[in-house]
């Protein structure tokens, strides 16, 4: 059993997006793959340790991504690397940890990691885990992003 | 006087301390004012959640509140009770979660109380799991099938086969679905004549996924899968019977090595590719009858049986065999030349060990060592010789360090392969062309080789494969801007149009598919990057 685990991470997203980056994001229909790797711009990923181990990541597109920094930070955008780094990195801190509350309600405990963000066009990323991975893959008005979920 | 008078006016730590005290102690009085704080939230949400932390725990201790409360229109207690009843396995809740998961039409209601469900694991929850196998919620759909197949539930089968079959329409093989990957795995739950038949009929899903979640429950199925797949054997489509072939080889069980020599016998090994996949599967089983056919198989003029021939009798070795292949290299022919070929490119030490105590066979072997340019093959053969330790192996030791000293090149190829025939053919081909080769038996270790050597020149990928098959490989390969200028070539024995237009969006510059001849690909090779 994992399915079920990936209800508060998805509702996590949509609730963190929608109130922080004034962004509503719909999901689309899950899918499984075997590799072990996310593609996509920008990149936040945070692992969890607890009942079960595992990883999360939310890979944004990069139009989507600096859409996000705008709404966050309005006009006061600085270094947009930088800025990008950092709102992304809070979102999917805010995820994790939103969701790791919602999941303890059902009585699982999880500890998160200090998430890690990696940018770069295309670029790839591995998860902790070995077994199959669940993609969730989202559409917003300036850009797609995906939430990839793997359990030990 | 309640615990929690008065709770509003209390400031933060007073509040956290309390409430923690109470999720500890679990005192049955705090039940209603911990209600009222869940209903009516102090706005903290530190608090808050604390309150809801508290109230679990005590719920707890109060089975039959909580189940109550399961029948109420209130939403955020009811979910909580769901949570609650879940967690701590409520056996009393699992009717009326069961009955709230039929009825509602609220599919996050009916997730909350399918996982519950799952959770306390009582099969008395099956009829809510019946009614959300087909659901739109692609969650609620996967975890109501797993659970199904859990339960080992016959009657879902229908449905199971109908997910299978529905996620090969249209373009919908392109990605593997939840509910897809849950069927699989139920099936194989199931594990009836029908659903194994069934799994043995889809070994060829067009998605790769798929098709390797399928071959792992078969594996996994072992002697359950065994009747099946070697019906599989007789099927008239060859990717189908390859498929079959290899799943037997990794079950290594006994009774599928005899019915891949009977269906052999029968000539269903009609063609090369299918020939190569049932002389692999026999060698991982290596029953009696395996090996007679493999002896025989010792005539096989084409390189690559050859060399899957000479790989599977190395798993093997005993004294008849070594007496029949040394009868074969004394006839000093043309066969004889090719066994030696295939004894050294797939690095068949433990044959060459024993040979080597035959002072003509020793020289036909070393004749074709000091021709290859492959460092693996000169690393192993190496150590071999070492371990021989007689006159002969020294003097051999002393032949092969010349004969490197002799080689140097500069290019790099990696070939990626499950198949260790499949590699060391490979390695023989690229060797001859110049190149330092590498070799991967999955797309993971070719990344992990990629990372830590730095690029190379050209890779040669198999399609199928466990861990990372080839598609991926090629879409990671080609994402990062170190490898970009790496030529790609995959080895496939797929014959759709769709399987080659994935690879080649993917970034496949090349396709050759299985049996080739060594010219062949040495030919691709040379029109690609030059010779």
């Amino acid at each position: 059993m994992d399915v079920e685990l990936a209800k508060p991470f998805i509702k996590a997203a949509v609730d963190v997006l929608s109130t922080m980056a004034m962004i509503t994001p719909e999901a689309g229909r899950p899918y499984v793959k075997k590799n072990n790797v996310a593609q996509g711009d920008v990149t936040g990923l945070v692992g969890f340790t607890g009942e079960k181990s595992g990883s999360v990541s939310i890979t944004f597109d990069k139009a989507l991504a600096i859409t996000i920094v705008k709404n966050m930070l309005g006009e006061d955008v600085q270094n947009i690397v930088e800025d990008v780094k950092d709102a992304v990195g809070e979102i999917v801190n805010m995820v994790s940890g939103q969701a790791r509350a919602g999941l303890s309600q059902q009585g699982y405990s999880f500890q998160g990691s200090t998430p890690t963000v990696i940018m770069g066009d295309n670029h790839t990323i591995s998860h902790v885990s070995s077994g199959p991975i669940m993609a969730i893959p989202f559409t917003a008005a300036f850009g797609a992003f995906t939430i990839e979920f793997c359990i030990e | 006087m309640s615990i929690l008078d008065g709770f509003r006016d209390k400031d933060f730590l007073e509040q956290i301390t309390l409430l923690n005290d109470l999720a500890a102690n679990r005192p049955a009085e705090a039940l209603p004012g911990l209600l009222e704080l869940f209903e009516n939230p102090i706005g903290d949400s530190s608090v808050d959640s604390m309150v809801v932390i508290a109230l679990n725990a005590l719920l707890a201790e109060n089975e039959p509140y909580a189940v109550e409360c399961l029948g109420q229109q209130d939403c955020k207690l009811r979910t909580l009770c769901i949570r609650t009843a879940g967690e701590h396995r409520f056996a009393s809740a699992v009717e009326p979660l069961t009955r709230l998961a039929e009825e509602t039409q609220d599919q996050d209601l009916a997730l909350e109380c399918l996982t519950a469900l799952a959770r306390i694991n009582d099969p008395a929850a099956l009829p809510a799991f019946r009614k959300h196998l087909a659901s739109t919620d692609p969650l609620a759909s996967g975890l109501s099938i797993e659970m199904c197949g859990h339960f080992r539930d016959v009657s879902a089968l229908p449905w199971l086969k109908e997910v299978v079959r529905r996620s090969l329409t249209g373009d919908r093989y392109q990605t593997c679905d939840v509910p897809t990957w849950k069927a699989i795995q139920a099936l194989g739950d199931l594990a009836t004549d029908e659903a194994v038949q069934f799994l043995a009929s889809h070994l060829h899903h067009k998605n790769p996924i798929a098709r390797r979640l399928i071959t792992d429950v078969m594996v996994e199925l072992g002697e359950k899968a065994i009747p099946a797949l070697l019906e599989s054997l007789y099927s008239p489509d060859e990717d189908v019977r390859i498929l079959a072939a290899n799943v037997i080889g990794f079950t290594e069980l006994r009774s599928g090595g005899n019915g891949l020599v009977d269906a052999f016998d029968r000539g269903q090994a009609d063609t090369a590719n299918v020939r190569y996949a049932f002389y692999e599967a026999m060698g991982r089983i290596g029953t009696m009858k395996n090996l007679v056919c493999l002896m025989d198989g010792l005539s096989e003029p084409d390189e690559l049986l050859l060399m899957a021939v000479v790989g599977g009798l190395e798993r093997h070795v005993n004294p008849g065999m070594i007496r029949t292949l040394l009868d074969r290299l004394h006839r000093d022919d043309e066969q004889a030349r090719r066994l030696a070929e295939a004894v050294i490119s797939s690095k068949a030490v433990n044959l060459f060990q024993t040979l080597h105590d035959d002072e003509p066979a020793a020289r036909q072997l070393m004749d074709v060592l000091v021709q290859s340019r492959d460092d693996e093959i000169h690393d192993a053969f190496r150590q071999t010789l070492e371990r021989i330790g007689s006159d002969r192996s020294a003097a051999d030791l002393q032949r092969l360090a010349e004969a490197e000293a002799a080689q140097s090149t500069g290019r790099r190829a990696l070939a990626v392969d499950d198949s260790r025939s499949m590699l060391a053919l490979h390695r023989a081909i690229l060797g001859d062309l110049g190149f330092d080769v590498a070799l991967a038996a999955n797309g993971q270790e070719a990344m992990d080789h990629l990372l830590s050597q730095g690029s190379v020149d050209l890779v040669v990928t198999d399609m199928n494969m466990p861990v990372m098959d080839g598609m991926q490989l090629v879409e990671q390969i080609r994402n990062d801007p170190d490898h970009e200028s790496v030529t790609i070539v995959m080895v496939t024995t797929e014959k759709e149009a769709s399987q080659r237009g994935l690879a080649e969006n993917a970034g496949v510059d090349a396709f050759i598919t299985k049996p080739f001849r060594p010219e062949e690909l040495k030919e691709m090779l040379g029109k690609l990057i030059g010779n």
